[in-house]
């Protein structure tokens, strides 16, 4: 059986997916991969993580071929890590007809690269137009045509998962599917594992963007990569998405590692990932370089392999070519600025450190002691003991409403049918107590949703300043 | 306790517009309404009006239809509103409310004028105004007719 054989998806259904153009055979693909002469990214993560460095990657994606190779070619000189190729709604949502419409009429009106439109020989020119290994990012509840097509493409790392590539993004997809259709895309890396191919498989931890609660946030992606793990892949980035506290975003990327050690097979390579700061951006350019650049600090004091950059222009829209690249260096001289000297109170982080564990233990240990994962999962998300915030499906309850504590730490307000035990339930309320009057609670969540346009959190992105001798010296 | 006396809920549909996947100040209308005391029937994202036209003839009784909009297309996803309340599949005040208009310059009156053109009632930029709209919308419904059955005068002393 092949690697594309393990998608389930029929040859038919593919080559008219593909419009009637055939992919190449499994193994010419492999073949293509493992002659590749640039790195995978799997290699380019290790080679970081044992260099104690974190590459940057940027966000990227537009609808015409030439332009998206002008793009990359653009971003090349910014010297990112990884290079992406962000896929457009339709793709994502396996309306490949309508992309390849809207591609031959008006590509500018597509918000990202419709892959399987533009088809593998052309995915295989994109990637070798830049010396950077390339990523696929999308949001699709079902990606195993554009997975099938990206493979055949020579791209060696794919983003999602059958939770949070559903639950942020799809109305009324139930999770038991999302979740067998992500079991095949993990099962066809596994294959290809044992060919010698391994492709990184991202999780992204950033669900619906806004107040994550890190333990929900570690949670969901802890579920998914044992779900991967099981199916034989190989190399997992997990992704966390930057809350804005400090302490409490380097104690969750400094427990990922922890927790893969403990649920994972030591025979799985765990890379932990820092999504910039992916609420409401400031519109003023000074001050969001300032929060791009302290994304790069948290990526890099908190041990993240890798952090997906923001730009200057996030409060306008998509970014340009130019801001982009500049969003890029920014973001990495915020990893620079990490390997001097700065002042990180390692006590607040073992503090935070103790709490999401504690927390992230609470919610899967129920899941993990069942029988049958992907049921237990979709159950636990019925009653409520996985749920996530601002859920745009209705698979999730969204009874869970997080909060802001007066230094910026996100905490639970309501912590819905979450099944913490009474000292976390203490904890954080604890934390919020006389934080805010419930009769403004639309006012106050929508304070702390917009945290980085309000003063207070406008002044933590230059919180952590180097600090000299004083300063504790992070690895 | 003599059930008579019990207040019978208030209840509204709430969603948002058919092309637009915001979620987040759905979810936090639809805490604050309940915090309110009101049942919510939150139809989600992605709605289509037929949506909230199903959820209406389920919920005959609803006090409002309120429909949520971000992306600016608030206009062309409700242009089959007219059709519908013509036909009675929405018989209550409809409100919608978000980021009205594609576009960084907006004249607010003119999208106001237009939504009210296909049958909105109440246009409001504020989502913290909802719960004071609706009491004045049941206190109004009251008024007018005080012997509705299921409504009237329970409804305000639910208050």
């Amino acid at each position: 059986m092949s690697w594309l054989d393990e998608l389930d998806v029929g040859r038919g259904e593919l080559d008219t997916a593909c419009g009637g153009a055939e992919l190449p055979p499994a193994a010419e693909s492999v073949a293509y991969l493992r002659a590749s002469r640039k790195p995978a990214v799997a290699q380019v993560l290790r080679a970081a993580d044992r260099e104690a460095r974190t590459v940057v990657q940027p966000r990227c994606g537009v609808g015409g071929h030439a332009p998206m190779l002008g793009l990359l070619r653009t971003l090349r000189g910014a010297r990112p890590g990884v290079l992406s190729v962000t896929i457009d709604a339709y793709t994502r949502l396996g309306r490949f007809g309508t992309a390849r419409r809207v591609l031959d009429a008006e590509p500018v009106a597509l918000n990202g690269y419709p892959l399987v439109a533009h088809g593998w020989r052309r995915g295989r020119e994109l990637n070798e137009a830049v010396r950077v290994p390339l990523e696929i990012r999308h949001g699709s509840p079902d990606a195993r045509v554009l997975f099938a097509v990206a493979i055949s493409s020579g791209i060696s790392s794919f983003e999602g998962g059958g939770i949070a590539y559903n639950l942020p993004y799809s109305k009324d997809v139930p999770l038991a599917r999302s979740l067998r259709a992500w079991q095949r895309v993990d099962a066809a890396c596994g294959r290809l594992a044992e060919d010698g191919v391994i492709v990184d498989r991202e999780l992204f931890g950033t669900l619906t963007a806004v107040l994550v609660p890190p333990s929900i946030s570690l949670a969901v992606t802890l579920l998914e990569a044992v779900a991967a793990a099981r199916e034989g892949v190989r190399c997992l980035s997990i992704a966390y998405p930057q809350g804005g506290d400090a302490h409490q975003d380097v104690a969750a990327l400094r427990s990922i590692r922890v927790l893969a050690r403990r649920h994972l097979p030591a025979s799985v390579e765990v890379y932990p990932v820092l999504h910039e700061f992916m609420g409401v951006f400031p519109k003023d350019l000074g001050t969001a370089d300032a929060l791009v650049r302290y994304g790069g600090l948290v990526a890099r004091l908190g041990g993240a392999v890798k952090v997906i950059n923001k730009t200057n222009q996030e409060a306008a829209g998509v970014p340009d070519g130019p801001a982009n690249a500049h969003g890029i260096r920014t973001a990495a001289r915020g990893v620079e600025d990490a390997a001097a000297c700065v002042d990180l109170d390692e006590a607040r982080v073992r503090e935070e450190m103790y709490w999401i564990q504690r927390e992230v233990t609470e919610l899967v240990d129920p899941v993990l002691q069942g029988d049958s994962l992907f049921d237990d999962i979709a159950a636990a998300f019925r009653a409520g003991t996985l749920d996530i915030p601002f859920s745009a499906s209705r698979h999730a309850r969204s009874a869970v409403l997080p909060a802001r504590e007066p230094g910026g730490a996100i905490r639970y307000l309501d912590p819905g049918a979450l099944p913490f035990s009474p000292g976390t339930r203490r904890f954080h309320a604890g934390r919020l107590r006389g934080h805010r009057d419930a009769r403004n609670l639309l006012e106050g969540i929508t304070a702390d949703i917009n945290y980085f346009l309000t003063e207070e959190g406008r002044a933590s992105t230059t919180s952590l300043r180097a600090t000299g001798a004083t300063g504790v010296r992070t690895p | 306790m003599d059930e008579a006396v019990e207040p019978p809920a208030r209840t509204v549909l709430l969603g948002v517009a058919e092309s637009d996947a915001h979620a987040v100040a759905n979810r936090l209308i639809e805490m604050q309404l309940r915090g309110h005391g009101i049942e919510v029937v939150n139809l989600g994202v992605c709605t289509p009006l037929s949506e909230f036209a199903e959820a209406f003839a389920a919920h005959p009784d609803a006090e409002a239809v309120i429909i949520g909009s971000l992306n600016g297309h608030a206009l062309e996803d409700l242009r089959d509103l007219p059709r519908l309340r013509a036909a009675g599949h929405i018989a209550c005040p409809v409100i919608v409310g978000g980021n009205l208009s594609v576009g960084s310059h907006k004249s607010e009156d003119d999208d106001e004028r237009r939504l009210r053109a296909v049958g909105v009632d109440h246009v409001l930029r504020d989502a913290t105004q909802l719960p004071l709209l609706l009491d004045l919308l049941a206190g109004a419904r009251l008024a007018s007719d005080p012997g509705e059955p299921g409504g009237g005068v329970h409804r305000v002393l639910a208050r």
